[in-house]
């Protein structure tokens, strides 16, 4: 035994390689990653991705523009609808329908709900990794309430497909604005309550304080977008900058963090929750009456009455749940501000009634190539938390 | 929401008012092995944690508060080792498939599959891609199939329970 | 939006007085400028995009292949820009081949590196100078670019676990059902002489006789 333990030829020490996932309960889904170690801080990380690679480009390619929307929703599944908005608002463009006003708010509200569903599920899961159990069984709870808002709106408690092509599906039920204010009056309290358990936190502060610091230019440069942007400490939102649908008439404020570290991160978080509750109430106070709908036959499907009645609204119906609309041939690049920041979709039409290439530009994909940047020097159980302030989802990185 | 009272629990049961009579006669009780193992089987079905895609945050929601799955003895684990069942919870792609099948290949006897949603039975809504398994069936043994892009909660709670009854019915102590 | 429109007008203008050599020519559409830039001064563009104080493009939000068969340069490389200073975008378009390989704007924008092994990944397209150009999203050992218009949807293998051998095996793709596609010519937009299903009109009377 003696003789083994004797200094060998080569005292180079070569780097400990680690395998961390697929199947991983910090991996937020399906990632792998090959780490290598040096000791216990990390040198290199070479995630690898694609363990959720379902094709849906190329799908999309081969569905028409209606059929391609519930492909988004299975994107980033944590906040359905965000996606979905982007790319309505892509084809709409390339169409040139004009949303109802009604529609208009109504996608608001519902694109901050999903924001709320995201944050729910992002910071808590967070705490999770860093080692707070009791969030995520106060969350999934709202989580719970704000879907079964989504099943009173469109009949599923996850995958929408609510958000369509020139308005969304259907209105509201009645009562339903009164129940999501019952909602916003009560929510606020349980924020409170989760801030408690998590913003003094000795350990909960330690395991992200200071913890994957990104400065504004690395943020810059890497493609940062989101929480993560704003996180350290640039101003940047598309709802702000770039406006769609309406969020120009609503008044919202931008939280920006100080340090960049995975805590500001966390924080931005908590006060982008306040803020979407904040636009949630403005929307229902100042949501108008009248189609949800656009009233172009050629792009918006007639009502179900209406088909009864008249010949050319039948023609419509069936027209546009066999061939679809034809999108006249063109090209746009459209985004929305997604929960996990810039959520882009490069639409290229041919005239015909299918998309011709359809990319799906996902934040997280920029944030998850930028781990080997940030981990490097951080200590191996610093990488989850580093993971988890980016906010990965696979479902949308992966397509 | 409040305590929903049982009806039953005011009266003794009359299963445990026989075992206990037996018991307090007797000393002790008489019964089937293979009904013994598989009631305590059926009471702690572990699941591994194997959220592929989106089902898996409908999985998710069946441990937590609401649905609460622990109720039945079905304690989430992370090691392929703890764990009775695997609920493949999501989309399965090829690149994935040699993992999958790994995991179960580490799990102890007995074990059952739940397939959820629509992608693990049969491909779903990516059926015709080029990189999507058509069945997680293709990969592993499936016991429960259940339907549903994505399964509510209560649906998985409903497969949970078919499983249960299915260990039950087979009754066998080797699998 | 007009206001916008303009203001991206006059970008375009000076970017290609700036750059006449190296941009083939810029358009407006939807409201988007986009630049089609010769391939070899990609960097070039890229670089001075970036750091020109009137362009300051810093972000780059996308970089994605389209594949149009038909043409000679059948690849395009886009890419898309953003401003935060000025809250602009822009797209720069390069055109290739299967052959011709692109220079990598991994030195310029870091964040390119993924977006560009992603290209390489779903279509093909080589870049050059490029760190580490492996394949990113498919799986391991696929042969093949599937996004390539001519890549079958459905691929060319599919998996299964093979009990004697122990092991997942790939098999040649076997459908029980086809993808079923409803691309008929509308009769409302001018008949064509071939009908669909007519070919097989054709075929039973030859068996027949």
């Amino acid at each position: 035994m003696a003789e083994t333990l004797v200094k060998t030829e080569d005292p180079t020490i070569k780097p400990m390689t680690i395998n961390f996932g697929p199947q991983h309960p910090a991996a937020h889904g399906v990632l792998r990653m090959v780490m290598e170690m040096d000791g216990e801080v990390i040198d290199r990380v070479d995630p690898h991705i694609g363990l959720l690679h379902r094709g849906t480009e190329k799908l999309i390619e081969h569905k028409s523009y209606m059929q391609a929307v519930p492909y988004f929703d299975r994107l980033d599944y944590v906040a359905p609808m965000s996606q979905e908005h982007a790319f309505c608002l892509a084809t709409e463009k390339l169409l040139g329908v004009e949303v109802p006003e009604r529609g208009q708010y109504i996608r608001v509200l519902f694109a901050e709900i999903s924001r709320i569903l995201n944050h729910l599920l992002n910071v808590p899961a967070y705490a999770m990794d860093v080692g707070a159990m009791t969030p995520m069984l106060w969350a999934f709870e709202e989580r719970e309430k704000l879907m079964e808002i989504y099943e009173a709106v469109c009949g599923a408690r996850m995958h929408a497909a609510y958000f369509r092509v020139g308005g969304v599906h259907q209105d509201m039920p009645a009562g339903m604005a009164e129940k999501i204010i019952e909602w916003a009056d009560e929510f606020p309290k349980f924020l409170a309550d989760m801030e408690t358990l998590l913003n003094d936190n000795r350990i909960f502060k330690q395991r992200s304080v200071d913890i994957g610091i990104i400065s504004p230019d690395d943020a810059m440069a890497w493609g940062c977008t989101g929480p993560t942007l704003r996180g350290s400490g640039i101003a940047w939102d598309l709802r702000k900058s770039q406006p769609y649908d309406v969020y120009d008439n609503i008044d919202f404020d931008i939280p920006v963090g100080k340090n960049g570290d995975c805590y500001s991160r966390y924080l931005v978080r908590v006060a982008e929750i306040r803020e979407s509750v904040k636009i949630i109430r403005q929307c229902i106070a100042d949501m108008p009456e009248g189609p949800v709908m656009t009233t172009d036959g050629k792009v918006g499907p007639p009502k179900r009455g209406e088909m009864k009645q008249s010949m050319e609204a039948l023609i419509h119906h069936f027209k546009l749940y066999t061939e679809g609309f034809h999108v006249p041939a063109s090209e746009t690049y459209t985004a929305v501000e997604a929960p996990k920041g810039e959520f882009g979709v490069y639409l290229v039409s041919d005239g015909s009634a299918k998309p011709y290439r359809c990319k799906i530009r996902a934040p997280g994909y920029a944030h998850l190539q930028s781990m080997d940047h940030f981990c490097k020097g951080h200590m191996l159980a610093d990488s989850v938390a580093i993971l988890g302030g980016f906010d990965v989802v696979f479902g949308e990185i992966d397509r | 929401m409040g305590v929903i009272s049982n009806p039953s629990q005011n009266k003794p049961n009359p299963t445990l008012k026989a075992v206990n009579d037996e018991l307090t006669d007797k000393g002790f009780v008489v019964a089937n092995f293979d009904k013994l193992v598989n009631w305590a089987r059926t009471g702690s079905m572990w699941p591994m944690t194997f959220g592929l895609a989106c089902c898996a945050v409908e999985m998710i929601h069946a441990y937590m508060p609401r649905y609460d799955l622990d109720r039945f003895g079905v304690v989430v684990r992370a090691s392929p080792r703890q764990s009775d069942v695997m609920i493949v919870a999501g989309t399965l792609t090829n690149k994935m498939a040699p993992a999958l099948r790994k995991v179960y290949d580490q799990m102890a006897e007995p074990r059952w599959v739940i397939s959820m949603g629509s992608c693990a039975n049969g491909g779903g809504y990516y059926h015709y891609s080029y990189a999507v398994v058509r069945g997680c069936d293709r990969v592993v043994p499936v016991d429960v199939y259940v339907p549903g892009c994505p399964p509510t909660a209560e649906a998985l709670i409903y497969g949970v329970l078919q499983l249960q009854k299915k260990i039950r019915r087979t009754g066998s102590i080797k699998r | 939006m007009s206001e916008i429109n303009q203001a991206l007008e006059e970008l375009g203008a000076y970017i290609e007085v700036k750059l006449s050599d190296d941009i083939e020519s810029y358009e407006m559409k939807n409201g988007e400028l986009i630049l089609h830039v010769s391939l070899n001064s990609i960097q070039k563009v890229s670089q001075f995009l970036r750091d020109d104080a009137r362009c300051l493009f810093k972000q780059c939000m996308d970089v994605c292949g389209v594949d149009y068969p038909e043409r000679e340069k059948r690849f395009e490389v886009v890419y898309n820009l953003l401003s935060m200073k000025h809250n602009q975008r822009i797209r720069m378009k390069v055109s290739t081949d299967e052959d011709t390989p692109v220079p990598s704007v991994c030195g310029i924008w870091p964040t390119a590196n993924w977006f560009e092994r992603e290209a390489w990944d779903m279509y093909g397209v080589f870049f050059s100078d490029h760190p580490d150009l492996r394949r990113i999203l498919t799986d391991y050992g696929f042969d093949g670019h599937p996004l390539r218009k001519d890549f079958p949807l459905t691929g060319n293998v599919e998996v299964r676990y093979d009990e004697e051998e122990g092991r997942i095996v790939y098999e040649p793709v076997h459908l029980t059902q086809e993808f079923r596609k409803f691309e008929f010519s509308s009769p409302w937009e001018g008949m064509t002489p071939i009908l669909p299903g007519d070919e097989k009109a054709t075929v039973e009377e030859g068996e027949g006789k």
